[in-house]
């Protein structure tokens, strides 16, 4: 049998295909399956210092603080999406972000962390708890489009860069978690700007209204950037081309970079 | 949407070469559609005149033919549709098409 070119596909077909849940289901499949909560079972834990394992525990921390927000706002956004096809993905997007979440309380376990919800509580990034607090306030006016924007281009753009970046640089077991969270807020974001970049398309007023929610959000998300990578240890000099990526993404959707 | 390589002025073009696919360990879709896709390997990395590198999620696009400006392709992991065109530097680049 001829391979199915996906590139031959009509527009249609295409939407009904990667926004179903068949679709995703075979996607996850191939990256992790015999993979038990993010990594290969064999994998050692890595013997960090002092100094690193603190950092990296703070850091997941946070990281747990943005997969809990996207898992409450994607699971509510279901009951408001506009159409069937936008409910199924979000609905394999909810799936994603919960198991993003168990991964990486299961890694702060794994680091010595005997009550990881009360680390988190602790340790969590302020700025991205008032993020949260204006998320689902969104969601709760049932605003789909400031909700798409908040969520899934501003919030998981911030978080596909972040976790990769960090993944080039983390012990060996980290970054299998990582770089398997990595491939699913590829769809996220993907999922995110395609649809409002649809939607403004048709509806241009729609943009000005998102400037302002963009104006309001952006200050909490480069400081959430700025603190995870001052945990990192990254040096200052590399943190400014981490906003690249989102702010190619606003741009590619209208919005001034 | 007319597809720009059955179009009767594609036709006049200069045959494209043709590629065979091979798998490249990429395991993002599902495994009908891997050939279809690859992990971009960095600054040492290069496209081939059948790829293309999207502009969403940074993954190679692969085509079974020479891709041209014009060509619409789609790039699976992460859901978007994409135009082939000319960049600056003459390299050819991708697109998203929204609408």
């Amino acid at each position: 049998m001829a391979p199915l070119d996906p590139h031959a596909l009509d527009s249609e077909a295409f939407l009904e295909e990667v926004h179903s849940f068949e679709f995703w289901f075979q996607a996850v499949e191939g990256y992790l399956s015999e993979r038990p909560y993010g990594h290969r079972p064999d994998l050692p834990e890595p013997e960090l210092g002092d100094t690193e394992r603190e950092g990296l525990i703070t850091t997941l921390c946070s990281y747990c603080v943005g997969e809990t927000i996207a898992l409450e706002g994607a699971s509510s956004m279901v009951g408001f999406a506009p159409n069937r096809r936008q409910k199924i993905f979000l609905a394999t997007q909810v799936v994603d972000e919960a198991r993003h979440l168990e991964v990486l309380l299961h890694r702060l376990l794994a680091l010595g962390v005997t009550d990881p919800e009360a680390e988190i509580a602790r340790r969590g990034n302020r700025n991205l708890l008032a993020f949260k607090r204006r998320l689902l306030e969104f969601v709760a006016g049932k605003d789909w489009e400031a909700a798409l924007f908040a969520q899934n281009v501003i919030l998981e753009c911030m978080e596909f860069t972040v976790f990769q970046s960090h993944a080039r640089t983390a012990d060996p077991l980290t970054r299998e978690v990582l770089e398997g969270i990595v491939v699913d807020e590829r769809r996220h974001m993907g999922f995110g700007e395609n649809d409002l970049g649809r939607r403004l398309a048709t509806a241009p007023h729609v943009r000005a209204r998102l400037a302002e929610v963009r104006k309001e959000l952006d200050p909490l998300v480069l400081a959430t950037f700025e603190e995870t990578q001052s945990a990192l240890g990254t040096p200052r000099a590399n943190r400014s081309t981490l906003g690249r990526d989102y702010l190619a993404t606003v741009e590619r959707l209208g919005f001034d970079a | 949407m007319t597809d720009p390589l059955e179009s009767v002025a594609g036709a006049r073009e200069a045959p494209r070469q043709r590629y065979t696919l091979e798998e490249t360990g990429f395991n993002e879709v599902p495994r009908k559609y891997r050939r279809f896709y690859r992990r971009w390997q960095g600054p040492g990395d290069s496209l081939a005149p059948n790829e293309v590198l999207c502009p969403v999620c940074k993954v190679v696009i692969r085509s079974t033919r020479e891709l041209r400006p014009g060509d619409r392709v789609y790039c699976m992991p992460c859901m978007s549709r994409l135009v082939v065109t000319e960049g600056e530097n003459g390299r050819l680049e991708a697109r998203v098409a929204y609408a």
